[in-house]
């Protein structure tokens, strides 16, 4: 126990000695946070529009400025020429272009189908669908505008039993992907500062060949383990908890759950990322190797974690292959915990899993610690 | 049955196709400063690597202390003090730090920590920079704090892996002297060393030579045990000449030591013919003499008698 103690304050004090290293710990999550909580998003705001209006009738004007008037959609300017028009859209200029077709008034008049041609930049699918389907709301509302205003069908339209959807979003109800990404933000610090940090850590002695001067002294591989691992836990929880109060200072999003639940839940999670960071330390002789295996093992992480892309729109093989990511069941939990408030009972079966990864993962590494240099 | 405090029988070890070590023996007895001398590759690190438990041996059986290295890993090192090759002391802690470290590590009875340091220093002279950053010492202090780190615990046996490769001569000079009282003080010291010179401080010595001991024993009885003429050649301009000298009939090596030449040739050989054949190949004044085999004449006349066996 003693041993451990002054392994623990040895590393503290190596910690704070390095200015560099410090600044580092500290400052990047900051500027992670303010600028990849503002970078990263979802949101489909400012859509751009160019508009074909080929009737130019009272009736397709009305239709233009509901599309003028909505406050996602931002009209660039109206094209006479198709050619022009399918132009704005391969340039960039326009991200949905809107054709009323010639007759357009009259096919309502005369109760014919009127048509309206919507042309979307396809590149970009999510960005594309959301679009789209602000646009065809516009269009219902203007339909159901049109029923009640025409006498007749006003009248029967009151009484037919129609059903009108009515959604309510919750827990994130203007649909922000701040709320969204930021505690995936700090699941991903707290995975670059344990797992990074330990598999460093324990490189760099490697490398300066302490760990052999410490091989030959009676501690046991457990305690020399312990030792480098309970410093970067400490560092880890601290840093999560600077970051938490940066984000609500920021951006004004609070924990609605338990923090102390929280904090539970991240020390379960560090079990598997501090497990990688010693296995990491024992396939590199250098820092470098380390690092560049840390990196790779983090983007894996990241890109099949649901942090930018929904799991749910990956391929099958995929899905199944994130199943092993720890990284994704903790960033459900923090986004559980962190929007909904939910509680322990509710995540039972992604605690779990984590706990299964984190003991595999820390055993495997203390197996093959303990044979590469105890 | 007592062995000796080291013991190393029939030890082997192979790292991948290299045969690092093959079939060594070697007793280090209580008290001693033995030395492992020889050049780079010879088996010195392996062997001093496999003593403190830091790599399984392939075959063989080593003790250290009575104490099977293979099975007692632990109760060796907490009565071993091991200093690597390389200074490896944590850079970014002061000299007390370091020392209070591995004090604790090796549990040390709190309350004699601040004693042994203060013994540590007596020798070591480092009192006054104990607040200054391993890092930032000179080479011969870190070598001397590396060594104070390993005396902490009062070690049984102390094994020093090439300790003053890399340190200038003076203080070179200053730690044998330190080795020299801790051995006064029942300390056992095993060291490796690639510096003939230092052979000769040691009580016994084992010549190393591409895994296997070419011989062991106290350094002047070795340098005695060489059967030919070991003559002392100076005079101006010599290293242009070491070729033909070489080729001359009777001579059987030539080194040169600095600004003069060891002749090496046998027993039976008479000095004047020597003499005259070197009149013939430099045309100047010279002088020869007899000198004391050094441990340097007998590593290469046991290295060529192998090879000569060999062939």
């Amino acid at each position: 126990m003693r041993q451990i103690l002054y392994l623990v304050q040895k590393e503290f004090r190596q910690i704070f000695r390095d200015k560099a290293m410090l600044r580092i710990i500290f400052i990047v999550p900051l500027i992670q946070i303010l600028v990849l909580g503002n970078a990263i998003t979802t949101d489909v705001k400012n859509i751009k529009i160019v508009i074909q209006d080929q009737d130019k009738t009272p009736y397709s004007r009305e239709l233009i400025l509901q599309f003028v008037h909505c406050k996602y959609f931002k009209t660039i300017g109206f094209e006479d020429n198709y050619t022009n028009l399918s132009d704005c859209l391969a340039s960039g200029k326009a991200n949905l272009a809107i054709v009323i077709p010639k007759h357009f008034q009259r096919h309502i008049v005369l109760n014919k189908k009127p048509d309206v041609q919507i042309l979307v930049d396809g590149v970009d699918g999510n960005y594309a669908g959301v679009a789209l389907g602000y646009a065809t709301d516009i269009l219902q509302k203007y339909q159901e505008r049109l029923i009640s205003s025409t006498p007749y069908l006003g009248f029967y339209a009151k009484n037919i039993h129609r059903v009108e959807k009515a959604p309510m979003f919750w827990y994130n109800p203007n649909l922000e992907s701040k709320p969204y990404i930021v505690p995936g933000l700090i699941a991903i610090l707290l995975l670059i500062i344990t797992m990074f940090l330990t598999s460093m850590g324990i490189v760099r002695e490697k490398e300066i060949g302490t760990l052999e001067q410490l091989m030959v002294t009676p501690i046991r591989s457990y305690q020399l383990v312990l030792g480098k691992v309970i410093p970067f836990s400490i560092l880890g929880i601290v840093v999560i908890n600077i970051a938490m109060g940066f984000i609500y200072l920021i951006f004004g999003i609070a924990v609605k759950g338990s923090l102390l639940f929280m904090v539970f839940e991240s020390l379960i999670f560090i079990i598997s990322t501090l497990g990688l960071g010693i296995f990491i330390s024992t396939i590199s002789e250098t820092q470098q190797q380390a690092l560049f295996m840390a990196w790779f093992t983090m983007i894996c992480f990241i890109l099949l974690s649901g942090f930018f892309f929904p799991i749910a729109n990956m391929p099958y093989v995929i899905q199944k292959i994130t199943l092993l990511n720890p990284l994704r069941y903790f960033i459900i939990i923090l986004r559980e915990i962190y929007l909904k408030g939910t509680s322990i009972k509710d995540l039972i079966p992604e605690t779990l899993s984590l706990v299964a990864f984190g003991a595999c993962l820390f055993i495997a590494a203390i197996i093959r610690f303990r044979k590469k240099i105890g | 049955m007592m062995l000796p405090i080291i013991s190393v029988k029939n030890f082997s070890k192979s790292f991948g196709n290299i045969k690092a070590v093959a079939d060594l023996n070697l007793d280090v007895e209580k008290g001693e400063l033995f030395g492992l001398i020889g050049p780079d590759g010879a088996g010195k690190t392996t062997t001093i690597r496999t003593l403190v438990t830091l790599i399984p041996p392939d075959s063989g059986q080593l003790f250290v202390n009575n104490l099977d290295v293979s099975k007692h890993l632990r109760e060796i090192r907490s009565i071993t003090g091991y200093m690597p090759q390389r200074f490896s002391l944590y850079p970014d802690l002061s000299v007390n730090q370091n020392l209070n470290f591995f004090a604790n590590l090796f549990e040390v009875p709190k309350k004699e920590i601040p004693e042994r340091k203060k013994r540590l220093f007596q020798f070591s002279n480092l009192e006054p920079f104990s607040k200054r950053l391993a890092g930032r010492l000179s080479g011969g202090m870190k070598q001397k704090l590396a060594l104070s780190c390993t005396l902490i615990h009062n070690p049984l046996v102390l094994i020093l892996d090439e300790p003053t490769t890399g340190v200038d001569p003076v203080s070179r000079n200053e730690f044998w002297i330190i080795l020299k009282e801790l051995k006064s003080e029942g300390v056992t010291i095993l060291v490796s060393t690639p510096y003939m010179d230092e052979a000769l401080k040691c009580d016994r010595i084992a010549i190393m030579h591409e895994g296997s001991i070419l011989a062991q024993g106290k350094p002047d009885a070795l340098t005695g045990r060489i059967e030919n003429n070991i003559y002392k050649l100076t005079g101006i301009d010599l290293i242009n000449h070491i070729d033909s000298i070489a080729k001359m009939p009777d001579i059987i090596s030539v080194q040169s030591f600095g600004n003069s030449l060891h002749l090496t040739f046998p027993k039976n050989i008479p000095v004047e013919k020597i003499i005259e054949d070197i009149k013939q190949i430099l045309k100047q004044n010279f002088i020869l003499k007899q000198t004391e085999p050094s441990i340097e004449d007998l590593f290469i006349a046991l290295v060529e008698g192998k090879n000569h066996n060999g062939k």
